[in-house]
């Protein structure tokens, strides 16, 4: 089954939330330059991803998700991977 | 120009301006005097931990058993254990209380000198549970921020993350001198030039490995499971082994006439630093190397043994290391100077006693007396050559000593002078 981005944006916002105490940021914000979103936490979003995803990501895929700098890209990001699964 | 310069570096003086330290018997200056004044014990039982406390002979602990308000933010959290909370949170009071300016913290001219025992026991115990399980599942188990947390030095670079501090890091890590070196080596930044303050100190967090480890060498107290206020007793004829504790201390090193120009209160002044080993056996302690420590630490002061008011003995409680350190201290001093075992009130904290012990001594400094050893109700005849304090003693403190010695074979000797307050009004 295909995930919605609508769904996507509502895990990503209670991730942000929880793990990270970053509230509701905006689609577009520059996560690292605005909320101090680090490497080290690019990390730990990538265990959260793979939770959403249901299915591991390869040591490549990971390397990709670090350019990643806004939750639009993040969306962008975790469809890419599961249309690649498919 | 030679002369010159060693001329200036000899002139150039090192104070502490700012301290604060976080202990089984109290957080900050007034609950820590109070614990001392009135003979109140900071060694508690044991905590079930799951995993070793039930097989560890020695059920008691020095404990920060009430809460403390950690108020950091995630972006600093994420990368601390407990150690490190701890460690940070005394750093933070240190620079409130010496109202550095921000421009300063992030010069480059402001170091830190700052250690742990072995990072966060907590964060390596979880990493290993991991490893051990055998579930390929639990892999991810293991944090990308598990080795920062776990890591020798990250009470030292968590500190300088929190406050931006760009300047030299030290982070020794020799077991019970790890603090003594800091504030040691922090000395020697500022005296010879190379930083203009340095922060400096020491942490340990709860943690029943390092019991398990002196329990199995015989060395913890064992006699007083059922009592824990009367262990441990450093010199006294019923001492049974040493009891580990937990605590963090820090204090702010300045060059003198820095910290007088801003109008800092000068707190003490660090006249002297010795750091040797006994070149030889990793446990036992070894009088003659005591004695070259505290003779080459009065040398670096270029004061006499009878120039000294205080020893803060290392004094863990232990039936060999007592008897020693008791005879390396009569060698040099007589029976002359005041000697009082710190760790009777609060156990061994490891990592952080010097710096704690150096706290203690500021702190008596400035109030005048010295604190007894707690539990010494009948002195060991073996150790009864030196002065030892049985009572609270209204004392002026104008020099203090304070020794630490480490498994490794490594000894330090601080030696901290009373100052006239220039800023004080």
């Amino acid at each position: 089954m295909k995930l919605e981005r609508e769904y996507i944006l509502k895990e990503l916002g209670r991730i942000f939330n929880e793990k990270f105490e970053i509230n509701n940021p905006g689609a577009g914000d520059d996560l690292r330059e605005e909320h101090e979103f680090d490497s080290i936490d690019a990390i730990e979003l990538l265990v959260e991803i793979e939770r959403i995803l249901g299915f591991p990501l390869s040591q490549e895929q990971k390397k990709m998700a670090m350019d990643v700098r806004t939750i639009d890209q993040i969306c962008d990001y975790i469809q890419k991977m599961e249309s690649a699964r498919v | 120009m030679t002369e010159d310069f060693n001329r200036r570096i000899m002139e150039r003086k090192v104070v502490i301006t700012a301290c604060s330290a976080l202990t089984p018997i109290g957080h900050g200056k007034q609950q820590i005097l109070h614990s001392l004044r009135n003979g109140i014990s900071g060694v508690k039982p044991l905590r079930d931990d799951g995993l070793l406390s039930d097989h560890i002979h020695s059920k008691v602990f020095g404990t920060i058993d009430y809460p403390v308000e950690f108020d950091f933010k995630r972006s600093h959290r994420k990368t601390m254990g407990p150690v490190a909370f701890y460690a940070c949170q005394v750093v933070k009071e240190v620079l409130e209380q010496a109202g550095l300016d921000d421009n300063f913290i992030t010069s480059g001219r402001l170091g830190v000198a700052f250690g742990s025992t072995h990072g966060s026991p907590t964060v390596q115990r979880n990493i290993y549970k991991t490893f051990f399980s055998g579930s390929k599942d639990q892999f991810s188990n293991v944090s990308a921020v598990d080795y920062l947390k776990s890591m020798v030095h990250t009470t030292a670079v968590n500190i300088t993350k929190m406050f931006g501090i760009t300047g030299r890091v030290i982070s020794s890590s020799t077991a019970c001198t790890t603090s003594s070196q800091s504030i040691g080596f922090g000395y020697e930044m500022v005296k010879f030039g190379l930083q203009d303050a340095m922060i400096c100190g020491g942490a340990d967090e709860y943690d029943t490995t390092t019991v398990a480890v002196f329990d199995n060498l015989l060395a913890c107290s064992t006699a007083f499971n059922d009592t824990p206020h009367l262990t441990p007793r450093p010199f006294e004829a019923r001492r049974d082994g040493l009891v580990v504790g937990e605590g963090a201390g820090a204090v702010l090193l300045e060059e003198y006439n820095r910290a007088k120009k801003r109008g800092a209160d000068i707190l003490g002044e660090v006249i002297g630093f010795s750091c040797n080993n006994n070149g030889g056996d990793l446990i036992l302690p070894n009088a003659r190397g005591i004695k070259e420590t505290i003779r080459l630490g009065l040398e670096s002061a270029r004061i006499r043994a009878e120039d000294v008011d205080f020893i803060s003995a290392h004094a863990t409680g232990t039936k060999m290391g007592d008897v020693i350190e008791a005879q390396a201290i009569h060698g040099i001093f007589g029976d002359t100077v005041y000697v009082t075992g710190l760790k009777s009130y609060m156990g061994h904290t490891m990592g952080t006693c010097g710096v704690i012990e150096t706290i203690i001594a500021l702190y008596m400094m400035e109030k005048g007396f010295i604190a007894p050893t707690l539990n010494l109700e009948k002195i060991d005849k073996r150790c009864a050559m030196i002065k030892h304090v049985t009572n609270l003693v209204e004392s002026d403190i104008r020099t203090a000593l304070i020794q630490n010695f480490a498994f490794g074979g490594v000894n330090t000797c601080l030696i901290l002078k009373k100052i006239s307050n220039p800023n004080q009004h």
